[in-house]
């Protein structure tokens, strides 16, 4: 019993496995769904849904990719991303272009804020962001209490698919030439590895954390601009637990919780993909949201302990 | 010969990518002393950590006094008469003195399922004053001791239950002339007892001083047993590296004149509670060799002149005049630092050897601003190999390389950044021979090809054999300078360091 469990743990470091995992889950999650549904979730309509459900979560994971790629983690996100609504939908009435730029520029401004805590402070990511979390659903609340915040009449227009996927790409495009070709992914990583030694490599571990987090707000905001064109107004509970939504869609996608060097560009594709199908399955199957809930708790759970690399340790920093 | 206390019987162990050890089969016997010695990689660690519980072994079994040993843990071997003291800090900061002493073994001292702290306390009390380490409070925190005290209390925690089998392994490296004196008399009490100490260490003199008989391991595998008063260390290093080593591997020449070219200057270095008013001129191609005993602040001089240290006062200067402030600036500038910690400091552990080597040179590995998977790739191999790094491929984690290669790594990374200015702090510390004897070979190629070199380092030999110019530090300030010369002596450096 004993070696046997010791057998199963070492085969969870084996670099192989862990590559092969997370796509084994993402076609294990299609086949179930196919065969539960009886392949009604992938009728051309459905897929549709399921796409234009996916592109503020596909954007938004980006920015937290980073973020827990240094070893940090951001549960500022959803909450950020309602603030970044209620600025586009606002400002949407003067200028389109205006709109997109302050909402971009308030995440910017959150995330330096989210960093100065984190880095200047020395305060855990973990607090600092559950601290925003709290202080900007507030904001948000306010914004929002007489009536819903509207944005002007004709934003749903931008809300077609050609718009919608072409944003969405060319975000992911971008972030994965930086991430990959400047070598800024090899720094975040050393970070999340072992930041000492980074430092000690000569990477500039405090102005680089300060830059990531402005930079998953300014993302957030990206997303938000294509959460208001899509909903065309913005209500107290936008953005609501999508901090959680991406967490859980990364560990999906495979990424270790505490990042470092076995984090992969990738799992944040197929990690968004995997979360949205098995919601947009568990929906169609009329699985009540209290059950659902349950579900998305276990598979997190599940993945977390799968996914985590142990050898660097539990550390949020 | 006496009576056998332990019988290892075909121990084998491999991890992912390496065969650690071979089938050993081996006898220690009782009243002795028995070294196990090595390269690095060769499998001692491994060996005894197999018995004590740290690893569990593949297949294999130890037999001690005719009984199986199958410790599951290290508190489990103590039961069955195993313990071990290692290298590295093996106590837990936050506990007191006595806690950690009997660290696992609390319900000795439970009655009721309450623990009796009072009686734990004076039992701890008793076994240090016995020990003569009567300095040392049972009741305070551990963090209040120094490395060498919190060492001497490992001791203490590893040998006052008696084990039939005490590991003392690489434990010397770690302290000073009274530590050891105090280590050595424990072992002897061990082995006058009539049980045996199994030691593991790199300093062959040590090891003959010390031990009555010396086994060989060679990449995991038994080579041979020796009486200590057969043979010599050129003896072990040959059987040790499976080739005759010439005796000498230290640079040969003297009185090279050093230029007048200042490549590097640190004036009125002050970092509080480490060093005062240091100041220091590095030429170009010299190796300046700094010593002293290990709290005289000669390892933070490494830091403040690559920029690392918190709250540093006085200026670091390169040639062209700028200011060395941050890590960055000094590795823009063509200096290079290799901690003596190397496992928070020098390397990135839970990284690839791959990401290790490339790290600090990321942009200079760029074409046209485009940093290419291949290039990375090549590159790290390139100076891995050059550096002849034991290891799969680049893409190896770093936590799975032995000692010597995780510092073959740390070397090929700045041979890599092409660094003018060298600072190595213990760059050879728990290598052996083989392995050292490539750092020092590498120095004097760096140092002819106009190189400069710091070497900081706690061993005198190293310091007499290869440094142009030797400074002694006691106390954060420098206390003595010494030019190279075949006179020098070790008692001349010594007398600067007390």
């Amino acid at each position: 019993m004993d070696t046997e469990k010791k057998v199963k743990l070492s085969l969870m470091n084996q670099p192989l496995f862990r590559t092969v995992m997370p796509f084994a889950g993402f076609i294990f999650i299609v086949v179930l769904f196919a065969i539960l549904t009886g392949g009604q979730l992938y009728t051309p309509g459905n897929l549709k849904l399921l796409l234009s459900q996916s592109y503020v979560l596909l954007i938004a994971c980006v920015g937290v990719f980073m973020v827990m790629t240094m070893g940090g983690l951001d549960f500022s996100q959803g909450s950020m991303l309602g603030v970044c609504s209620v600025v586009i939908c606002f400002l949407s009435n003067v200028n389109i272009v205006l709109a997109i730029l302050c909402g971009v520029l308030t995440g910017g401004l959150i995330g330096i804020v989210n960093g100065f805590f984190n880095v200047k402070r020395k305060i855990t990511s973990f607090i600092v962001t559950i601290c925003n979390m709290y202080l900007l659903r507030g904001m948000v609340a306010y914004a929002t209490t007489k009536s819903p915040v509207y944005g002007v009449s004709n934003i749903t227009s931008y809300n077609t698919m050609g718009f919608n996927l072409t944003f969405t790409i060319v975000i992911l495009l971008v972030a994965f030439a930086v991430f990959r070709y400047t070598g800024l992914g090899n720094r975040l990583k050393a970070i999340g590895a072992g930041e000492t030694a980074a430092r000690f490599a000569g990477v500039r571990v405090e102005k680089t954390k300060m830059l990531i987090y402005m930079a998953a707000g300014m993302i957030t905001g990206l997303a938000a601009f294509i959460n208001s064109i899509k909903v065309g107004s913005v209500t107290s509970t936008a953005g609501n637990q999508l901090e959680t939504q991406i967490m859980i869609a990364l560990v999906l996608g495979g990424m270790p919780v505490n990042g470092g060097a076995k984090v992969r560009f990738y799992n944040i594709i197929l990690g968004a993909l995997t979360y949205k199908i098995l919601t947009a399955g568990l929906v169609m199957l009329g699985i009540e949201p209290k059950t659902q809930q349950l579900i998305m708790g276990i598979v997190f759970l599940v993945m977390v302990a799968v996914f985590a690399d142990r050898e660097t340790g539990m550390i949020v920093k | 010969m006496s009576e056998v206390i332990l019988h290892a019987e075909k121990i084998d162990k491999s991890f992912v990518g390496t065969h650690a050890i071979d089938h050993v089969t081996l006898d220690f016997y009782k009243g002795e002393i028995h070294a196990l010695i090595g390269e690095n990689g060769s499998g001692k660690s491994t060996f005894t950590s197999c018995l004590t519980g740290i690893y569990h072994k593949d297949s294999g079994t130890f037999t001690l006094l005719g009984k199986e040993v199958n410790a599951k843990n290290q508190v489990d071997g103590n039961y069955q008469g195993v313990a071990i003291i290692v290298q590295e800090t093996g106590t837990l900061s936050g506990l007191t003195v006595a806690e950690n002493i009997f660290l696992g073994k609390e319900d000795e001292f439970t009655k009721f399922h309450v623990k009796n702290t009072k009686a734990m306390n004076k039992k701890a009390q008793e076994l240090l004053n016995s020990y003569g380490f009567d300095y040392i409070k049972a009741t305070d925190i551990i963090d209040k001791y120094n490395f060498e005290d919190r060492k001497l209390i490992e001791i203490v925690k590893a040998t006052y239950f008696k084990p039939q089998v005490l590991i003392v392994d690489e434990t010397t490296t770690a302290l000073g002339e009274k530590g050891r004196k105090e280590l050595f008399k424990v072992m002897k009490d061990v082995k006058d007892d009539g049980r045996c100490v199994i030691f593991i260490s790199h300093d062959l003199d040590e090891v003959l001083e010390q031990s009555d008989n010396v086994s060989v391991l060679r990449d995991g595998e038994y080579i041979d047993t020796v009486k200590s008063s057969d043979v010599t260390t050129d003896d072990l290093k040959k059987l040790m590296v499976g080739r005759e080593m010439s005796g000498n591997y230290y640079r040969a020449d003297y009185g090279e004149p050093i230029s007048d070219e200042v490549v590097l200057r640190g004036e009125h270095l002050t970092v509080p509670g480490e060093i005062e008013d240091f100041s220091i001129e590095l030429h170009k191609g010299e190796i300046i060799g700094i010593g002293g005993l290990s709290e005289c602040g000669m390892h933070e001089v490494g830091k403040a002149l690559f920029g690392a240290s918190y709250d540093r006062e006085g200026t670091v200067t390169t040639a062209d005049g700028t200011q060395i402030k941050d890590i960055k600036t000094a590795i823009d500038h063509s200096i290079a630092y290799a901690s003596k910690d190397r496992s928070t400091e020098s390397l990135v552990i839970n990284d690839t050897i791959q990401d290790n080597i490339t790290l600090p040179s990321l942009e200079d590995i760029k074409r046209n601003h485009i940093l290419h998977a291949k290039d990375e790739r090549a590159f790290a191999e390139k100076y891995a190999r050059q550096m002849s790094t034991k290891m799969v491929g680049v893409h190896q984690f770093m936590s799975a390389l032995s000692g010597g290669n995780k510092q073959k790594v740390v070397l090929a990374r700045w041979i890599g950044k092409n660094s003018d200015i060298i600072i190595l702090d213990s760059p050879t510390r728990g290598i052996d021979i083989r392995v050292k004897a490539d750092i020092y070979q590498m120095m004097d190629k760096m140092r002819k090809s106009g190189k400069s070199i710091i070497m900081i380092s706690e061993e005198i030999s190293e310091l007499l054999g290869m440094a142009d110019r030797i400074i002694i530090m006691k106390d954060g300030r420098q206390n003595g300078e010494f030019l190279r010369h075949e006179g020098l002596k070790d008692t001349d450096l010594i007398a600067k360091m007390v």
